[in-house]
Order: C-alpha cells, then sequence, then structure tokens
C-alpha cells in the first residue's frame, strides 16, 4: 500500500493540519475511518490526520468540529472513489460506489484504493461490479387520466330534454 | 383502440345466451314457487319485501351456481375450446420483432421483508430453472412507511442482488409520497420505466409464480395481440392454521371449477384481481390512467379497489381481458384467522361499495357493469341476508299471531286452511342444493383423475374433508355476515377505511382478542334464539345453523386459528391440496429460503435491534440508503427547521420519542441522515451500534 498517496491526490489536501491538537476528535476520526473497514492502525491515524486537514473545505454547520470532521473523512472517501472508479462527484453513483465499498465486497479496499496505478485492477473491477443500480434508465411514458362519466339524472334528463322539446 | 379487435363469436354468444338464461330461469322458478305460497291471502308489505330480497340473493346465488355447473361441465369434458390457451394464435410469429422485454412488479407496502425476498428468489430461481431468465426483470416497488421496514427492505434487496447476480435485473425503489396506493405505485413504474417493457406481470407481496407459468403467460401475450390482460386463478398455499388449510382446500377443490365456469361465460371479456396476472403495458398507459370519482370518501375520491375498473377501461378501450384459469403455478396465500380474513374484508368493502357509481357509468361494456355489480353484491349480499332473516323471523311470528278461521260467510263446511308445506319446502330445497351441490360436484371431478384424488387425499379422506368443510362455513357464514354488514352500514355512514398492512403470518387467536371481536356476535346470537325459542319456536328450529354460528363464533374462531390443528389435520390427512401432498418446486424453494435464511450481505447476518438506528449510525448502511434516496430539490427553510427540531428530539429524548412517520422523515432527507450519522460518530465510541442513543433516552 501507498500510504503517501493518501494525501498525494489531490495538491491541496496538504495544508497543515492545525487542529491535530484536538486529541478527541482525532481519536473519533481514527475509530471512524476502523468503522470504515481501515484495520490499519497507522493508516487510520494517517487518514484521520488526512481528514484534519481537509476540514477547512468543508462548509460548517452548527455541529460540532468532531461531528464535521465525521463528515469530511466520507468525502474525502469520495474523492478517491472519484478518481479511482472515474465518477462524477457528487453523483448518486459515487454514493452507490461508497456504499459497495463499505459492503464488505472488497475487505482490502485501502491496498486496493491507495495501490500504485495499475496494481488494483481486481479488486476496483469487483467493486464496480458490486455498485448497485436500484433502477433502470427511465424510459418514460404519458399514461393520460380518463374520463370516467358517472351516471347523473340531471345529465340524463339534460340530453333528453332538447331532443323531446324538438319532437 | 386495440390493434386487432376480433369480430364478435357466435360461439361466444350462444355461451352467454344459454347462462343466463339458465340464471334467469331458475330464478323465475323459486321465484314462482314463493309467489304461489304467499298469493291466495294477496301480499302484506312484509312478504313484499321477502320476495324482493329473495330474487335478489337467489339470483346471486344461481350465477354462482350456473358459473360451478359450466365449470364442472367444462372440466368434465375438458373440451373449452375457447380458452385462451388453447386458441390458436392470431397473427403468425414474426421472427423479425424483436424478443419481448417483461418486468415483474412486486408492490409491498410495510410487509415482512423477509418472506417478500424469499418469494421473489423463489420466482428467480424457477425462472432461471426455464432457461428464459433474460426476458424479465424485477422490480420491487415500495410503498413502504415503516422506517424500520424501510430499510430492512433495501438491505434484502441489495443481499438478494449480491447472491443472485442480480445487478441491472433486480430494482428497487421506494416512493416517497404513497399517492394513489397500490394503482399509484403501479402508475409511477409505468411512466417512468414502461417504455422499457413490453409486459409487466403484476405480483401481491404474497405471490409465488412459477417461471414456467410466467413464460407461458408471454407465450400467450405474444401469441394473441389483441389480449391487453390475462389473468391466471392464484391457488392459496402455505399457511398452515386450521382455518387457512380450510380455506385453502375449498379454493382448491372448488376454486378451479369456479374458475373454468367464469370463464365459459365471460371469455375475453374477463375481470382483473389486481395480482398474478399479465398485463401489455402499452394499453395500459393508453388507457387506464385512473379519474378520481367526484365528491368524497367513502363513495369519491380515488378508487380503491382499481382493478375491476382497469380490467373495465381496457375493455372499453376494445381490449381482450382473459381468465387463463388452466394455467397452473400460480400461489397466494390467505389471512390465516378468521378475524384477520375479516380485516382485508373490511378493506375491500369500500372498493367493492365503490363500484356502484361505477355500474352505471357510461360507457362500460355490460358485462363490466356486471363485474362491478357482482363485485358490490359479494359485500352487499351480507346486510340483504341479515333483513331477509329478521323478516322472515317477524314473517312467522304475524303467522302465529293469527287464527285460524274455518268457516266464511253461509258456508256450512269448515274450510281447511291450505298448506303450502311442499312449495316451500322445495324452495328451501332448491336453495340448499344450489349452495351446497357445487361441494359435490367438486368432489365428482376427484373422480375423473386419479393423480388428483391422490393429491387430495384420497375419495374418502377428500369426501370427508368437504363434509367438514360444509359445516365449517355453515358455522363461520353468520360470523361473516355480521362483520361484512358493519362493514357496509360504516361505510354508508361515511367512514372510510385506512390503508393497514395485512397481518399474513401465522399467528393464533387469544381468548381477549376473540372476545372482543366475536363477544358482540355471541349476544346477538343469543338474544336471538331466545327470542325466536320463546315467541316463534318453529322458526327456532330452522334458525338453529345461524345462531349455532354465532353462538359459537369465540370458540370457533380461537380453534380455527390453531396452527397445532390445522397441523395435526393434515397429520390425519384432512383439507390436503396438490401443493401440500407434492408442493412444486417453487413451493419448496420458498419453504427452504424461509427456513435457512442465510444473507450473503454481512449486515444482515447480525440481528439488529432497529433498522432506522443502523441507518443512521452503521457507515455502510447510512451510506446504501442515501444512495437509494431519490434526489430531490433543497428542503425550504421552514421545513429545514422542521428537521432540525426532529434531530435535536432524537438526541435529546431517544428515538422511542419520535413516530414512526418522524423517523421516515429524518432518513428521507440525505442531509439530515448524514448529519445524525456524524452526529453519532463524534461521540465517545460504545460497543453496541445505536446504544448511545437508546442510553441518551434512558439517561
Amino acid at each position: 500500500m501507498d500510504l503517501g498517496k493518501v494525501g498525494a491526490l489531490r495538491s491541496h489536501w496538504t495544508t497543515p493540519a492545525d487542529s491535530l491538537s484536538d486529541e478527541n476528535c482525532l481519536d473519533r476520526l481514527r475509530n471512524y475511518w476502523k468503522a470504515l473497514g481501515v484495520s490499519d492502525s497507522n493508516l487510520a491515524l494517517a487518514l484521520s490526520e488526512q481528514t484534519l486537514r481537509r476540514l477547512p473545505e468543508i462548509p460548517e454547520n452548527e455541529d460540532s468540529k468532531t461531528a464535521h470532521a465525521i463528515i469530511a473523512a466520507g468525502e474525502l472517501l469520495d474523492d478517491w472513489l472519484a478518481t479511482a472508479l472515474e465518477l462524477p462527484r457528487p453523483s448518486p453513483e459515487l454514493t452507490a460506489a461508497r456504499a459497495a465499498l463499505l459492503s464488505g465486497v472488497t475487505p482490502d479496499w485501502p491496498t486496493a484504493l491507495f495501490a500504485p496505478p495499475g496494481a488494483a485492477g481486481t479488486a476496483l473491477e469487483r467493486l464496480r461490479a458490486a455498485i448497485a443500480k436500484p433502477a433502470p434508465a427511465p424510459s418514460p411514458s404519458a399514461m393520460p387520466t380518463q374520463r370516467i362519466a358517472l351516471f347523473s339524472l340531471l345529465g340524463l334528463l339534460r340530453r333528453w330534454w332538447p331532443t323531446s322539446i324538438n319532437a | 383502440m386495440a390493434q386487432f379487435p376480433r369480430p364478435s363469436v357466435v360461439g361466444h354468444t350462444v355461451r352467454r345466451f344459454v347462462f343466463f338464461l339458465l340464471v334467469i330461469l331458475t330464478s323465475l322458478i323459486a321465484l314462482g314457487l314463493l309467489v304461489s305460497v304467499f298469493q291466495p291471502n294477496g301480499f302484506s308489505p312484509m312478504e313484499l319485501l321477502l320476495l324482493f330480497l329473495y330474487m335478489i340473493l337467489f339470483a346471486w346465488i344461481c350465477i354462482s351456481f350456473w358459473t360451478a355447473f359450466m365449470g364442472f361441465w367444462v372440466i368434465l369434458f375438458g373440451r373449452d375450446r375457447w380458452a385462451i390457451s388453447r386458441q390458436p394464435p392470431d397473427i403468425p410469429p414474426d421472427s423479425a420483432t424483436s424478443p419481448p422485454r417483461t418486468a415483474i412488479l412486486m408492490p409491498i407496502y410495510n410487509e415482512d421483508s423477509e418472506r417478500v425476498f424469499a418469494g421473489l428468489r423463489a420466482i428467480h430461481q424457477s425462472l432461471m430453472d426455464t432457461g428464459q431468465l433474460d426476458g424479465f426483470d424485477f422490480f420491487i416497488l415500495s410503498d413502504t412507511r415503516d422506517p424500520e421496514v424501510w430499510v430492512e427492505e433495501e438491505l434484502r434487496w441489495q443481499d438478494m442482488v449480491w447472491s443472485l447476480d442480480g445487478k441491472e435485473r433486480i430494482f428497487y425503489r421506494n416512493r416517497p409520497e404513497n399517492t394513489s396506493r397500490k394503482s399509484g405505485n403501479l402508475e409511477d413504474f409505468c411512466t417512468r420505466w414502461g417504455g422499457r417493457y413490453r409486459y409487466m406481470i403484476v405480483l401481491d407481496a404474497d405471490s409465488v409464480m412459477q417461471g414456467q407459468t410466467l413464460v407461458e403467460m408471454v407465450r400467450l401475450m405474444e401469441r394473441h395481440p389483441r389480449v391487453a390482460l390475462i389473468q391466471t386463478p392464484p391457488v392459496p398455499v402455505n399457511r398452515e392454521s386450521l382455518f387457512a388449510r380450510i380455506l385453502q382446500f375449498a379454493s382448491s377443490l372448488y376454486g378451479r371449477m369456479f374458475t373454468a365456469g367464469l370463464n365459459y361465460w365471460q371469455l375475453g371479456e374477463s375481470n382483473y384481481w389486481g395480482h398474478n396476472a399479465i398485463i401489455r403495458i402499452q394499453p395500459f398507459l393508453d388507457h387506464c390512467g385512473l379519474p378520481k370519482l367526484p365528491g368524497h370518501e367513502p363513495f369519491g375520491g380515488e378508487i380503491l379497489s382499481h382493478d375491476f375498473v382497469e380490467a373495465a377501461l381496457l375493455r372499453r378501450a376494445g381490449w381482450e381481458v382473459w381468465l387463463a384459469y388452466d394455467l397452473e403455478g400460480s400461489y397466494e396465500e390467505i389471512p390465516p384467522t378468521l378475524i384477520d380474513y375479516a380485516k382485508r374484508d373490511r378493506r375491500w368493502c369500500q372498493g367493492n361499495l365503490q363500484h356502484l357509481r361505477l355500474a352505471f357509468a357510461q360507457g362500460f361494456n355490460l358485462l363490466s357493469r356486471l363485474h362491478f355489480l357482482m363485485g358490490v353484491m359479494s359485500y352487499a349480499a351480507s346486510p340483504l341476508w341479515l333483513l331477509f332473516l329478521i323478516a322472515t323471523g317477524v314473517e312467522a311470528f304475524i303467522q302465529t299471531q293469527q287464527e285460524l278461521v274455518y268457516f266464511f260467510g253461509e258456508n256450512w263446511m269448515p274450510v281447511w286452511p291450505v298448506s303450502f308445506a311442499v312449495e316451500m319446502t322445495t324452495v328451501l330445497l332448491v336453495t340448499l342444493t344450489m349452495l351446497f351441490l357445487p361441494k359435490l360436484l367438486a368432489l365428482l371431478l376427484l373422480l375423473k383423475e386419479k393423480r388428483l384424488r391422490r393429491a387430495y387425499g384420497g375419495m374418502f379422506k377428500a369426501s370427508l374433508s368437504v363434509t367438514l368443510e360444509t359445516v365449517f362455513s355453515v358455522l363461520t357464514a353468520p360470523v361473516l355476515m355480521l362483520f361484512q354488514t358493519k362493514f357496509v352500514l360504516a361505510i354508508l355512514m361515511r367512514r372510510a377505511v385506512g390503508w393497514p398492512p395485512q397481518q399474513r403470518g401465522d399467528h393464533q387467536t387469544g381468548f381477549v382478542e376473540a372476545v372482543l371481536t366475536h363477544g358482540g356476535h355471541t349476544l346477538i346470537g343469543v338474544a336471538a334464539g331466545t327470542l325466536s325459542y320463546l315467541y316463534v319456536p318453529a322458526f327456532f328450529w330452522w334458525f338453529t345453523p345461524v345462531l349455532l354460528g354465532l353462538g359459537l363464533s369465540i370458540p370457533v374462531s380461537m380453534l380455527s386459528s390453531s396452527i397445532a390443528l390445522g397441523r395435526q389435520a393434515r397429520r390425519m390427512g384432512l383439507f390436503l391440496t396438490p401443493e401440500e401432498t407434492d408442493p412444486p418446486k417453487v413451493l419448496q424453494d420458498l419453504d427452504e429460503y424461509l427456513q435457512e435464511d442465510e444473507p450473503v450481505l454481512p449486515v444482515l447476518r447480525k440481528t439488529a435491534s432497529s433498522r432506522f438506528l443502523q441507518a443512521l449510525t452503521d457507515p455502510y448502511v447510512n451510506t446504501l440508503h442515501r444512495s437509494l434516496l431519490p434526489e430531490s430539490e433543497s428542503p425550504s427553510k421552514r421545513r429545514r427547521h422542521y428537521l432540525e427540531g426532529l434531530i435535536h428530539q432524537l438526541e435529546e429524548e431517544g428515538p422511542d420519542s419520535l413516530s414512526s412517520m418522524q423517523k421516515r422523515e429524518l432518513i428521507a432527507n440525505p442531509e439530515t441522515l448524514l448529519r445524525l450519522h456524524a452526529l453519532f460518530w463524534s461521540q465517545p465510541p460504545l460497543n453496541n451500534d445505536g446504544m448511545l442513543l437508546e442510553n441518551r433516552r434512558a439517561g
């Protein structure tokens, strides 16, 4: 696995992590990366630090910094996935790809995602194959609302009335 | 209009003429007998009412009887040249035309996901065995509102795609709004993806169909381009309670005769029962967009029992609708207890009564109007029977109060009252014959085929089962009559029904539930019995079958819901059906999938206390759920505030403080879902996913 690739995919991620002092945040992030399937502690730590560097790019909300960082971790993962699988971002396909990644179909996904170019072919193919497609491409058709003329005594009289007058 | 309208066939007209002639003649003869009883002393208002009610009810019985008889005739001689499966193709097969693509649709609403997906897998496997899987796609069209079930469905779908290599063949979507219920669900499919497919096969959540049957349905549609819909008769299977097994036996044994009889006179103007049917999509798109009926519920608003109306609209446009009664391999499951059966009736009743307005609408075919009226009568018959019984009791009481006068005017010889016992007994016997003879005819048909005879447990066991089923139906009929009368009255009083999901799995009726449900029936039975015994003792004895049914409703309901008794009856060879004696592979597969629920997806192998919490906490479930949410516009400011409030409520008071709908709203919004996920993981770690939120509530 090329650990350097973790931070090398996008140049702006190399900004110094000014929040590394926040140990709690780093701990939570490391746990989160583990929950995402990163079993290597060193890699989890490296990814957490990378996440914190990425943090300033994510639009802030009123939640805590750690919650904000968790969202940033997902964004980071999406960036790598988008690059590796050449998917537009943001897109439903990318979210589906992340789901496939986390499903367990490629247990060694960090190896595959951070492998040198050309070295992760099989794993990426497996991942591509596992991306769920919930619906086929649309093929829209019109379904006009039908008219049902219910029986009406008044309507019947209306129809009958002019005829009887003419008669 | 249909592309290949068929000129009217003389044979079709003759069949219908014969059928309706028999119905009308039999009804008139029975009515004549009753008139001859009442006429000598003139007609009292009560007698006129009795005649009117008898005329309607007897005609209703007659239609049923002659349908069964025609079915008996057709099966006995096996020569139904106009069955859709036996007709030559309308056009020669065109090799240039691309092979049809068919969508298998399963609309679901808060159903048991394990059962739904096990059923689909069994169908999938069965289709694969035919080697023609490539022509079919599967759609799980979810209208589920319960967030727990929603997430479970998504995981089950993903698991099915993985384990069956079903990418690009097995699809899932959950509608954000379940507008127009099931018909809206299907309309949504048709307008989004209808252009991709020539046919759709509509299933119910508990439907199971053999692959060979699905292939045959498509083949029939290809051979007959003037046909827009072919309905197969679904045979009830898989239930184990005594109640359900008796019903399964009755539907299986008598059902094939009735469906053959229905096809005898309905032919290409048959009906649609809402599932286990194949539909040509283009005419469905062109002609089956359902309008809302003017006025308010229960008679106005959305059309509830959409299937009858869709069939009528297709017929109005010149397309044919057939019942392929001889296509086997079409199954469904029925409610396991008498109470569940009644609850299902409650849902169907409003839809069917709504058809009363449509029966007289302009433009529909005569048979479509008859279908509507038959749908209405299947529920309206109950209050009419009740009224008839009450009127009979009152009339009997009036008769007992009259003193006989033997000497009139100048006559010195006594004028003896004329006895009409013969006529009355004949009327009664004819009515009973009409009701019970079809059961005997169905039994007789077993003599024709050794294979079937064995499948029903042999002639002796089958006869015994028919006898016991008859006793059971006599006991339950008065209870169902009171249930349906109550439903009809509630609807007439404009109390709309909701759309509660069905409880489909086997379960037993407890004492409290039975007393609460049937206590009123028992009291009515006791009161009616006491009154009739005291004031019209002669009538009491005639009335005993009804009184027994009502008086014993609590124990009958409880005992018949028993799974142990159902299994015991099976061990004794009672109420056996061919599907129990020799289960087809598709049903064996379903059973196997349910017994050995071994998902491929790791997250499904672990038991989760709440799928809703898992969607918030588990990174995979959270992402999968977000990936399946439809793209939508960013919520309004007001909406964002509302969701914000729910997030705070969840954080402070725990998940149990939220209603099911609120939970759904939280996980239906991708941003909220992501925020909650981040909030969870930003908290101190816990061993068990979801414990954090649950603990907070406890605190």
